[in-house]
């Protein structure tokens, strides 16, 4: 009785683990997985939430691609904002870290200053960037007339509505500074000193070893951030009253896809917009994992 | 010969990395000089007055005076015939080549109808000193007149609440004199606490958020803790497809899940209650959160387990008492972002939540911004309410911030 035997044992910890797993499962099913399949299926029918749904096959997609403007709109400012603010917020973030790594009595508190912003995104900073972005009142076009450059419009222009956004999501580059720092500090100082003693300058030492030692980190990193990139919506949102505006030109996927499920109650035609998102998102995720083995390096994770 | 060479080029190597070092330094200051701007703007302008706010070159320092300010001697701006009018008010008006000059009551007109003036020429005087007169009004605000003798008006300034004067009614005052110190606007956060546009006050969004958060924040705790244990101690067939699957769920835009999800709750009759935003985080709270405490449950030693099991605690008892206290740190780490997330959540709470009695501070932020489109200072105000838990609970748990970043960031 005492001793069980041996595959008694593991199938009864197998059963144990099977249990402790449960909630993740049950969510899986509930909040994800089947969301996932449901939302496919929303995708080809008609639905209000009055009337029952309607198979209507591919009739939103062909409606989507071919005669809705404010789709292409959306789908091209959310790839504007994206093909700006993700690289400029990975240099922007590896700089930061880069200066963060220095070994100076305040770089504490400067890491701090730096973090801040990233946690505190949201509807309030969306309010202080408006206020920052005020055409004639603003703290940004005040700076850039003490250079003699009159600031534009900002939020009310739509050329440089998207720009703002852009310069409002450098504002939190700090979030993914840490990351890059814990990378800078995991990289190992034999290295440098190795690099040192064959007449590596600091130029040098940055291009052949801090780039190629984070790179699994600017990997995961770039990844991730064109997925949230993608799903911009809170800062549109509060800086435009969920409009997106002036004429569309800050209207993003997410903001379109929130305009027709919960406004004009088209839950179909919102599906399948979001199921556009998803394959654009998984488009390049994959593209990604395709390309990582060219430029990601891997040495340091075969130390372990 | 060789060996001075030799010290020297150290010594430039290190003057060199000396100087690159203090323009780093210089660099990273200016920087966070620049990050850390929109925040003290924020607190700076929801202390200002409405008129402070709309001022260039801003001011940085919410306190300002007003002081005595009009000029004697009024000057035509034009050359032409004087051409005389008065308003229902009282006031007069001088025409002079479609330029209308207004003269307060209590100045004293030097030229005559229909006579011809030059530009330049001073047209009016007004008096050397006057008669400070206050008027207070039921909402606290203040109206200071500077009268003449007769009561006649020279200046007025309308006044908000939160002030200092530096004279008093039936004092004699001449252009220059300090009257008022504004100070900083306290009352703003007052105001922007219980607006008066708005149903509802931010004691009710500052609840619900709490209580939202509460519940969130103890759902994923829960959840993600325990299925983190099963994901790092238990050998079951599809451990580490299902670990793939979950990893990669966090690439899963919440869009694509956010439609049927919504519809789900609206068949449960849950639309408008917390529920929504609560009994998710039960279910697994979030694959970064379980990715997160399943690398702290690596780093612990199986022995452990081991020998709790010998000593004849189930599994339940191994998670509970042994593993649980070793995680602390992560848990904090955990429960900090949790509250961030909660906290700033923004898109849950607009679909879920219609009535205002159950909005957040994030949603009740964002109506307040539609109804108070213009006031800066009171948007600030609401805005540094809604922020400061979260700069507090950063200030005191930013160790776990960054940890919590460097263990998942890294490790994976």
């Amino acid at each position: 009785m005492e001793k069980k035997s041996k595959i008694s044992m593991s199938t009864h910890e197998a059963i144990w683990g099977y249990v402790f797993l449960l909630p993740w499962i049950l969510g899986m099913i509930f909040f994800v997985g089947g969301p996932i399949i449901a939302s496919l299926i929303l995708s080809f029918c008609e639905w209000d939430l009055i009337q029952p749904p309607k198979f209507v096959g591919l009739d939103n997609f062909i409606k989507m691609f071919t005669s809705d403007k404010r789709f292409w709109a959306s789908l091209y400012n959310t790839f504007y904002y994206t093909v700006f603010s993700v690289p400029l917020g990975i240099i922007g973030s590896i700089a930061v870290a880069l200066l963060m790594n220095q070994k100076w009595k305040t770089v504490r508190l400067l890491r701090t200053i730096y973090y801040l912003p990233s946690v505190t995104a949201g509807v309030a900073s969306a309010i202080i960037w408006m206020w920052l972005l005020n055409p004639d009142f603003g703290l940004v076009n005040y700076a850039l007339s003490l250079f003699g450059i009159k600031g534009p419009l900002w939020l009310a222009d739509e050329t440089w509505s998207k720009p703002a956004l852009i310069i409002m999501s450098l504002w939190g580059v700090g979030g993914n500074m840490i990351i890059y720092l814990a990378g800078l500090q995991g990289i190992p100082q034999q290295l440098y000193e190795a690099a040192e003693i064959d007449g590596a300058g600091l130029w040098g030492k940055f291009r052949h070893i801090t780039i190629p030692m984070l790179t699994p980190v600017i990997f995961f990193n770039l990844i991730m951030s064109i997925v949230w990139s993608f799903q911009i919506f809170t800062q549109v949102y509060v800086m435009t009253g969920g409009q997106g505006g002036p004429s569309d030109s800050t209207l993003v996927l997410v903001l379109y896809i929130y305009q027709h499920a919960f406004k004009f109650h088209n839950m179909g035609y919102a599906s399948a917009l979001a199921w556009v998102l998803f394959i654009i998102i998984l488009i390049f995720t994959l593209l990604q994992f395709k390309l990582a083995g060219g430029w990601v390096h891997y040495e340091g994770e075969l130390k372990k | 010969m060789d060996e001075t060479k030799k010290i020297s080029f150290w010594e430039s190597k290190k003057k060199q990395n000396f100087i690159i070092s203090g323009i780093l330094y210089v660099i990273a200051w200016a920087g966070a000089l620049i990050f850390v701007v929109p925040l003290v703007w924020m607190i700076v302008t929801s202390l200002k007055t409405p008129e402070e706010i709309f001022t260039i070159p801003p001011k940085w320092i919410p306190i300002s005076t007003i002081t005595l300010n009009y000029d004697l001697n009024i000057k035509s701006q034009r050359d032409g015939i004087a051409e005389f009018s008065k308003r229902d008010d009282g006031t007069r008006i001088i025409t002079i080549d479609n330029f209308h000059h207004v003269i307060p009551e209590s100045a004293t007109v030097l030229v005559k109808k229909r006579t011809k003036i030059t530009k330049g020429q001073v047209i009016a005087t007004m008096p050397k000193q006057g008669i400070v007169k206050i008027i207070e009004h039921d909402d606290k605000t203040k109206i200071l007149q500077v009268v003449d003798e007769n009561g006649a008006l020279i200046k007025q300034y309308q006044l908000p609440e939160n002030i200092k004067l530096f004279v008093k009614d039936g004092d004699i005052v001449k252009p220059g004199t300090k009257l008022v110190r504004i100070n900083p606007q306290w009352q703003n956060y007052v105001k922007a606490w219980a607006p008066e546009a708005l149903d509802e006050t931010f004691n009710r969004y500052l609840l619900n958020t709490i209580i939202i958060t509460v519940f969130g924040i103890t759902g994923v705790l829960l959840s993600s803790t325990i299925v983190a244990y099963a994901f790092a101690r238990f050998r079951f067939p599809g451990r580490d497809v299902l670990f793939l699957i979950m990893i990669s769920t966090m690439m899963i835009p919440v869009q694509v899940t956010m439609i049927p999800t919504f519809i789900l709750f609206k068949y449960l009759g849950w639309i408008d209650t917390f529920a929504p935003l609560i009994v998710p985080t039960y279910f697994g709270g979030g694959a970064f959160n379980i990715f997160l405490m399943r690398q702290f449950f690596m780093t612990i030693p199986y022995e452990l387990d081991d020998a709790a099991k010998i000593d004849g605690c189930n599994y339940f008892q191994i998670f509970s008492i042994i593993l649980l206290p070793l995680v602390k740190p992560a848990l904090a780490t955990v429960a900090i972002f949790g509250f961030v997330y909660n906290w700033n959540d923004f898109l849950n709470p607009l679909i879920y939540l219609n009535s205002t009695s159950n909005y957040t501070l994030a949603l009740g932020l964002q109506t307040f911004t539609t109804m108070y489109g213009t006031d800066y200072n009171l948007m600030m105000a609401a805005s540094t309410i809604v922020l400061l838990p979260i700069l507090i609970v950063f200030f005191f748990g930013q160790r776990y911030f960054i940890e919590g970043v460097a263990t998942s960031g890294l490790k994976g």
